[in-house]
């Protein structure tokens, strides 16, 4: 009786034993699957990634009204591009020239009578159709920073959704807070369509913060090409904070900033002609220079 | 007169699936000749051939040699099964449908005129006792309303010439004499015929002749009370004799 | 005629007698309700998602009734042994394969139909447009493809199980139309004798993309660039040609077969 006694409080001890081992570890596995909490993401696990790729070429079909190049057809371009590496700008934009050239044969030839056979792209209010694919495929995988990007340019530019648009660039950066590109877009959406121009300021701000802890250490140059610094996206952000200064008339701020995108620019003669316009029009106004913003 | 039955030499040799066997011989030359408005039986035992003999004349198994003919017509032509009426030993029917749509359907299968189809189904029904449930689907039916529904099916296109295996296997009492009735209705309408069966007290009772059978070749051919004065004994004695059975001394 | 016609009537009722087509019905409605009814974005109308999710589910839906009803017709005929007093009436084997195969074909179409009324209806309540020659070219060609599909089931069914003859053609129809119309650009990748096996391979086939029109009719081509009924009946008789294929192999080889 006292051993059965003895043996009960053992595995009474086990058992708590284990539950509190385990409890903590459920809690951390639950708070990961929080962020991406979806009935398809749960369903679809560690897939959900490729779920997402597959999602987003949906949404490209969907641009294209359904006339895309299969898989075999891109396989087929790849191989071509590989091997006809002297001429590679004869093999860019496939979908442009048109992907399935001449039938290979009646059966090829009599088959595309019955699907998309010219290239368009959906236009006006029509493009709101490729929505819910972006929207599943940022469900499944919302570190798939571009997903966010194009949808809030089609919601605020195609449709006059910008509220949608930020909204949706907010649910993106819950996400990738540290997304420069992100907070690049959200402010162009204060800015050229809220008309909140010093919110998008503010927005402009951090996605400059964000670029120098994200992408300034990167290296300027991968023998890949993957990885490398995106000074492109610095250029723009400082581009438009100095269109954002000019707008509220504040141009000695404005010539800082575009004398520090000129560097990392892809066309630093035309920012260069923009410095020199502004200072000019400044001597004319007799404006007094102001210090750099930080 | 011209038989409404008939096999010539007719053998059937199955080949088997194991390699060392050769080929099983499930009919040896069998010669039957059945004639218009008798009521013919045809028994023998178990894995004697009758059911073998069945398939070649529904069409089922081709013939190795020989033929069999009904009204003059060999039986691999469908023509030739147009006046026949069929009764399997187990109800095989579409349990979907009801009495009435099985009916029909195998109406159209003979191109009887809608008119003359509806009548037909009427009386059948009447006469097999299933007017009550002609609207319900088959499986719903119990085995001996199963078995009076294919009794119907086999008279749809009002036969001359009846084939029935087993008609009274698993029937009460009532259904068998029921069954009995029928048979004997038929023939007194001139129709023929033609059924195998175990329960020789009954082929004794209504056929005019029988043909018994066994290990695929047939042993005597005639009418009831001929054998039954030819060996002196009743039917079921004469089978065990042609058969070739000798009881066991206790 | 009247015979065959009579075997497919009873295939009909068959169909509609069991559960399999309003359950798959209901299904096909039930998701495109619910996939009509989320909200991606407010105020943002899309049909097009919603379009291609339903054509899918009829798609998938319309092969399972195809399919599965004509799988089962012969092997079920044998093991309920309903073949025997059928047979024993004045109707060939050829009748009775053609009875099931004009019944499956018929029992489909209907099938079919239904499905592409409930489609027109949910299009039309959203896109207020019934683009109605689009529609009855996709149903055409829809069948068609069934047609095909119920043909080569039916060749399967006299020689294999149900349950193979039903994996076999699911995997075949699908893979057909997801890959037929690639296989020469996958050959012309191949060394022999794959390429050419290959390329036999994509000649012989029945191209079942032939009758698939949905991308038309999702993304709104059906004002500009439909098939022309001359491109629609060429597809109807090329199917034409591959059913006949396949119901005469059946039939050369039902004909043949021992039923004891």
């Amino acid at each position: 009786m006292v051993r059965a006694r003895f043996i009960l409080i053992l595995l009474l001890a086990v058992c708590f034993s284990l539950a509190a081992w385990l409890q903590p570890r459920r809690q951390e596995r639950l708070n990961q699957g929080v962020q991406t909490g979806s009935v398809l993401a749960t369903l679809l696990g560690d897939g959900r990634q490729m779920a997402a790729d597959y999602f987003n070429v949906r949404a490209d079909i969907y641009f294209h009204s359904g006339y895309y190049p299969s898989v075999f057809d891109q396989a087929r371009e790849e191989e071509e591009k590989d091997s006809d590496v002297s001429h590679p700008e004869e093999t860019n934009a496939p979908l442009e020239a048109g992907f399935r050239g001449p039938p290979q044969d009646w059966i090829d030839g009599f088959s595309r009578h019955f699907r998309p056979d010219r290239h368009t792209h959906l236009r006006g209010e029509a493009v709101a159709e490729i929505l819910p694919w972006m929207r599943l495929s940022a469900d499944l995988d919302p570190h798939r920073v571009q997903t966010f990007i194009v949808a809030s340019y089609f919601l605020r530019d195609y449709l006059g959704k910008a509220n949608d648009a930020r909204d949706f660039l907010r649910a993106g950066l819950m996400a990738n807070p540290n997304s420069p590109e992100l907070r690049y877009e959200l402010g162009r959406v204060y800015f050229e369509n809220l008309k909140d121009f010093p919110h998008a300021r503010n927005v402009w701000l951090g996605a400059l913060r964000s670029w120098d802890e994200v992408e300034a250490p990167k290296p300027l140059k991968t023998d890949s090409g993957e990885g490398e610094r995106d000074i492109h996206l610095h250029s723009r952000i400082l581009d438009s904070l100095a269109d954002e200064e000019l707008t509220v008339g504040r141009t000695n701020e404005a010539i800082a900033y575009f004398k520090q995108s000129k560097a990392d620019s892809p066309f630093p003669a035309r920012v260069q002609k923009r410095i020199d316009n502004l200072e000019a029009a400044l001597h004319h106004a007799g404006s007094q220079t102001n210090p750099p913003p930080h | 007169m011209t038989a409404i039955l008939r096999t010539e030499n007719l053998g059937v040799e199955y080949r088997s699936r194991e390699l060392k066997q050769g080929a099983k011989v499930a009919l040896k030359a069998l010669n039957l000749s059945v004639q218009p408005g008798e009521v013919y039986g045809f028994l023998g035992p178990n894995g004697a051939g009758k059911t073998t003999t069945m398939n070649v004349l529904l069409g089922y198994v081709n013939p190795t040699r020989g033929a069999a003919y009904l009204f003059d017509v060999d039986v691999r032509e469908p023509i030739a099964r147009q006046r026949i009426g069929y009764l399997p030993e187990l109800t095989y029917y579409y349990k979907f449908l009801t009495a009435e749509e099985l009916l029909r359907f195998y109406a159209r299968i003979f191109e009887i005129p809608k008119s003359e189809t509806e009548r037909r189904i009427d009386e059948l029904l009447k006469l097999v006792e299933l007017e009550h449930a002609r609207k319900r689907p088959i499986r719903t039916y119990s085995k001996g309303m199963q078995q009076r529904a294919g009794l119907a099916q086999a008279l749809i296109n009002n036969p001359d010439l009846l084939l029935l295996d087993e008609p009274t296997s698993g029937l009460d009492p009532l259904g068998r004499m029921k069954v009995r009735e029928i048979i004997q209705r038929l023939k007194s309408e001139g129709k023929t015929v033609f059924f195998s069966s175990h329960e020789l007290g009954e082929v004794e009772t209504i056929c005019d002749r029988v043909a018994i059978l066994h290990q695929g070749e047939l042993k005597v051919e005639g009418r009831v009370s001929d054998l039954i004065q030819q060996y002196q004994c009743n039917l079921e004695q004469v089978f065990l004799k042609v058969i070739g059975y000798k009881p066991q001394l206790s | 005629m009247n015979k065959i016609f009579a075997v497919a009537g009873v295939v009909i009722k068959e169909l509609y007698r069991r559960k399999d087509f309003y359950v798959l019905f209901i299904l096909t409605v039930l998701i495109t309700l619910l996939m009509a009814s989320i909200n991606f974005f407010q105020d943002i109308h899309v049909i097009r998602f919603v379009k291609e999710g339903c054509l899918f589910l009829i798609l998938l839906a319309a092969l399972a009734i195809a399919v599965t009803t004509t799988a089962r017709q012969m092997p079920s005929e044998r093991e309920n042994r309903t073949i025997f007093p059928l047979l024993a009436k004045p109707i060939s084997r050829w009748q009775v394969l053609l009875g099931k195969f004009v019944g499956c074909w018929a029992a489909s179409g209907i099938a079919l139909a239904v499905f592409y009324l409930f489609f027109a209806v949910m299009a039309a309540s959203r896109e207020h447009t019934l683009p109605l020659g689009a529609y009855i070219q996709v149903l055409w060609l829809h069948w068609q493809m069934l047609g095909v599909v119920i043909a080569l089931t039916l060749l399967g069914s006299v020689v294999l199980s149900f349950a193979a003859n039903l994996t076999i053609v699911f995997i075949v129809s699908l893979g057909i139309l997801l890959v037929a119309g690639h296989l020469h650009k996958v050959a012309s990748g191949m060394t022999e004798p794959s390429a050419s096996i290959l390329t036999v391979l994509y000649f012989i086939i029945p191209h079942l993309e032939f009758f698939d029109m949905r991308d038309l009719i999702i993304h709104d081509w059906a004002g500009t660039d439909l098939p022309s009924w001359l491109d629609v009946f060429s597809a109807t008789f090329y199917g034409l040609c591959y059913m006949a294929f396949f119901l005469l192999a059946a039939g050369l080889v039902f004909r043949r077969k021992a039923l004891n």
